[in-house]
C-alpha cells in the first residue's frame, strides 16, 4: 500500500513541477481577485445592517432602486428582483446578514466550470503525455502492475481536482473576507427557488451547489482519463472533452424529442433537476434512474481507459 | 561461468498478417556481455520490447533468471534495468527528481544508492539542472544510472553509446565491462556499430529480417592474435564438425560449403592429420583474418535497410 502512496506522490510531483499548472492556479487567483473587486466597486452591495435601522435602509434601499428602475428600463428586472426580496425580508421580520465572504464563495461556483476545465487538462495530459515524452517505456518497466500504475494516474487526477476546488473556496473566502467582511458564522439569504422565495442557509447553498457541479467535473474528467488512455493523445482528449462540456445540454435540448434522449450522458449529469421540486428535463426521468445511468457511462469509461492501458503494446512511434 | 541469466525460446512476434520476429532462441549467461546487432528494421528494438513485458509475445517465452515474463512479470521485470531506445526522461525535472522518480516504484533503493549510481555514471554536477537542458549523452548516463539504481542481474541497453564522445563512449564501455566482470551482470546491448559492440562484448547475435543470423565468440578473437579464423571445405561436413569438436573442442559454423571455426595456427596441421586419418576429404583450407565487421556484412550483405 505505501508503494501505492508512493506512486501517487510521484504523478502529483510530475503535475505540479510544471509551471503550467502554476499558471493555471495563479490564473484562478487572478479571476477571483478580480471578481471580487468588481463586486465591490460597480455592485451597489450593502454589506451588513444595523440591528435597530435595518428596516428602514431596506425601505430606503427598495425607494432608491424603483427610482432607478423608472430613469433606466433596462434596470427592471434586476432591480424588481432585489426588491422583492428586500420584501421578503421586511414581510418575515427577518434581518438581513448582508454580503460578505460567505457570499462571494457560493457566487463562485460559477468558477467550477473553469475547475473542471483545469482537470480536463490534466486528465488529458496524465496518460497520454507519458507517451508524448517516451517516458512511459521506463515507466511501465518496472515491477508493478499496469493496473496499479493506470489507478494511481487516475487518482491523481481526483486530488488534483480536490485540491483546485479547496483551493478556490479557500481563496474565495479570504478574498471575500478582505473586501466584503464576514457575515457571521452561519449566514442565511433569500433565494429564488421553484416555489418562490425561500431563506436557506448560505452554508448549506455552497455544499449543495458545489457538490452538483462536482458530478459533471468528474465525468468529463474520467471522460478524458479515458481518451488520454485510448488514443494516448492528450490534445484530442482535451479538446473532445472541453467540446462536449460546452455543448452537452444543447445536445440534450437538440434531441430532446427523442425517446432515447434520456440516455444521454448530459441529459442526467445535473442532479438539481431532482431537487426541490424542480421538474426533470424529460419526463419521467428520476433520480435513480439518473444515478444508474452515470454509474454506467462512469464504468464504461474506466473499463475502455484499463482496457487499452493494460492490453495494448507499446510499441514504437 | 555457463548459469543462464535469460533465456529466450522461439520468440515470436505477428503485427497485423506481418511476422516481425521469426522465432528467435538464445540464452544469455551470468556476467556476460552480448551484443545484439543487425540492421535498422531487423526486430532488435522489438525484440528488446518483449524482453522487458513493453510488448505482448505472439508466441514463445522469455525466461529472466528463471521467471517467465508472461505469467511472472513482477519477479521478471525485477532483475531487469533497462533502456529502451533513447533515454528517454521528464524534461520538466532535474536528473535527481527524475532519479527519485523512479526509485520510488521499486521498493528498497536508499539514498545512498541513488548517490552511489550518480557517481558511477559521473553525474553529480548535473543532478540539480533540468534534464531537458541535458546534451544527449548526459541523458546517455541518467538512463544507464536509473537502470543501475535497484541493483539489477541484467542490463540492457539499446544503443547505448549513441550521442557519446569518444571519451564518453571509452567509460561506458569500461563500466559495462567492470559490472559484467566484478558484479557479474548481464549486459545486453543492442547496436548497429560494430566496431563498437566488438570491444566490448564477448558474444554477438546478429539478427535479420527477425531472424538470428549467428552467434560468435568475439573476445578471444580480440585477445590472441595467434587465434586464426580459419576456413575449410570438406566433405563429409557433419562428420567434419563432430570431430572438431570431440578432439578440439571448437563448435564450427557451417558457411555455404565451408567451415568456419578459430583455431591457433600451429594446431592446424594436427587438425588435417585428424581429418585424413577419419576419411574426410579435404578440398580447401583458408585464413580468413576479417574482422567482426567483415562478417556482419558477408552474413546480412551491404544493404539490407528494409
Amino acid at each position: 500500500m505505501s508503494n501505492f502512496f508512493k506512486l501517487i506522490s510521484n504523478e502529483l510531483t510530475k503535475i505540479f513541477v510544471v509551471k503550467s499548472t502554476w499558471i493555471m492556479y495563479i490564473l484562478l487567483a487572478v479571476i477571483i481577485i478580480g471578481v471580487g473587486i468588481l463586486n465591490n466597486t460597480v455592485g451597489d452591495i450593502e454589506k451588513s445592517y444595523e440591528a435597530d435601522t435595518w428596516r428602514t435602509e431596506l425601505e430606503e434601499e427598495n425607494a432608491r432602486l424603483t427610482q432607478e428602475m423608472e430613469d433606466e428600463s433596462y434596470l427592471e428586472s434586476y432591480n424588481s428582483m432585489v426588491i422583492e426580496e428586500n420584501n421578503y425580508y421586511l414581510e418575515n421580520d427577518i434581518q438581513p446578514s448582508g454580503y460578505g465572504a460567505w457570499h462571494f464563495i457560493l457566487e463562485n461556483q460559477m468558477l467550477l466550470s473553469l475547475v473542471s476545465l483545469l482537470t480536463i487538462i490534466v486528465a488529458a495530459g496524465i496518460v497520454a503525455n507519458e507517451f508524448r515524452w517516451g517516458t512511459i517505456k521506463l515507466l511501465l518497466i518496472r515491477p508493478i502492475s499496469r493496473t496499479k500504475i493506470l489507478i494511481s494516474k487516475y487518482v491523481s487526477v481526483l486530488l488534483f481536482a480536490l485540491f483546485t476546488l479547496i483551493f478556490v473556496l479557500i481563496f474565495s473566502g479570504i478574498v471575500g473576507a478582505i473586501l466584503f467582511g464576514v457575515e457571521g458564522m452561519n449566514p442565511y439569504t433569500v433565494l429564488e427557488k421553484s416555489g418562490g422565495l425561500e431563506f436557506v442557509s448560505v452554508i448549506g447553498e455552497i455544499i449543495s451547489g458545489y457538490g452538483y457541479q462536482m458530478i459533471i467535473l468528474v465525468m468529463m474528467a474520467t471522460f478524458a482519463f479515458m481518451i488520454s488512455s485510448v488514443f494516448r493523445n492528450s490534445a484530442l482528449a482535451i479538446g473532445l472533452a472541453i467540446f462536449l462540456m460546452f455543448v452537452g445540454n444543447q445536445i440534450v435540448f437538440f434531441f430532446a424529442e427523442r425517446s432515447w434522449a434520456k440516455y444521454i450522458l448530459f441529459a442526467n449529469t445535473d442532479l438539481s433537476q431532482y431537487a426541490d421540486g424542480n421538474t426533470p428535463w424529460i419526463e419521467g426521468m428520476t433520480l435513480g434512474f439518473s444515478i444508474t445511468m452515470l454509474l454506467i457511462y462512469y464504468i464504461v469509461f474506466m473499463l475502455l481507459a484499463w482496457i487499452f492501458f493494460t492490453k495494448r503494446d507499446v510499441a514504437g512511434n | 561461468m555457463s548459469e543462464v541469466a535469460m533465456e529466450l525460446i522461439d520468440v515470436r512476434k505477428t503485427i497485423g498478417k506481418k511476422e516481425i520476429i521469426k522465432g528467435l532462441s538464445f540464452t544469455i549467461e551470468k556476467g556476460e556481455v552480448f551484443g545484439f546487432i543487425g540492421p535498422n528494421g531487423a526486430g532488435k528494438t522489438t525484440t528488446i520490447r518483449m524482453m522487458v513485458g513493453l510488448m505482448k509475445l505472439t508466441d514463445g517465452d522469455v525466461l529472466i533468471q528463471g521467471n517467465s515474463i508472461k505469467s511472472n512479470y513482477k519477479e521478471a521485470v525485477r532483475e531487469v534495468g533497462a533502456i529502451v531506445e533513447n533515454p528517454e526522461m521528464y524534461p520538466f525535472m532535474t536528473g535527481a527528481q527524475n532519479l527519485a522518480h523512479y526509485a520510488r516504484m521499486i521498493p528498497g533503493i536508499t539514498k545512498e544508492r541513488i548517490n552511489e549510481v550518480v557517481a558511477i555514471v559521473g553525474l553529480e554536477k548535473a543532478m540539480k539542472e533540468k534534464v531537458g537542458r541535458y546534451s544527449l549523452g548526459m541523458r546517455q548516463r541518467l538512463g544507464i544510472a536509473q537502470a543501475l539504481l535497484h541493483n539489477p542481474s541484467i542490463l540492457i541497453l539499446d544503443e547505448p553509446t549513441n550521442g557519446l564522445d569518444p571519451a564518453g563512449i571509452r567509460e561506458i564501455r569500461r563500466y559495462i565491462r567492470k559490472l559484467a566482470e566484478e558484479k557479474n551482470v548481464s549486459v545486453i546491448i543492442s547496436s548497429h556499430l560494430l566496431s563498437e559492440i566488438e570491444l566490448m562484448c564477448d558474444r554477438i547475435g546478429i539478427i535479420q529480417n527477425g531472424e538470428l543470423v549467428a552467434i560468435q565468440q568475439v573476445h578471444d578473437n580480440v585477445e590472441t592474435d595467434n587465434l586464426m579464423q580459419v576456413e575449410m571445405e570438406v566433405s563429409p561436413r557433419d562428420k567434419a564438425i563432430e570431430l572438431l569438436k570431440d578432439h578440439h573442442k571448437i563448435d564450427a559454423t557451417e558457411m555455404g560449403s565451408k567451415l568456419l571455426f578459430q583455431l591457433e595456427k600451429e594446431n592446424i596441421p594436427t587438425l588435417i592429420k585428424t581429418f585424413v586419418k577419419h576419411d574426410i576429404s579435404v578440398y580447401q583450407v583458408g585464413i580468413t583474418k576479417a574482422s567482426l565487421e567483415d562478417k556482419f556484412f558477408d552474413l546480412i550483405g551491404e544493404n539490407t535497410i528494409e
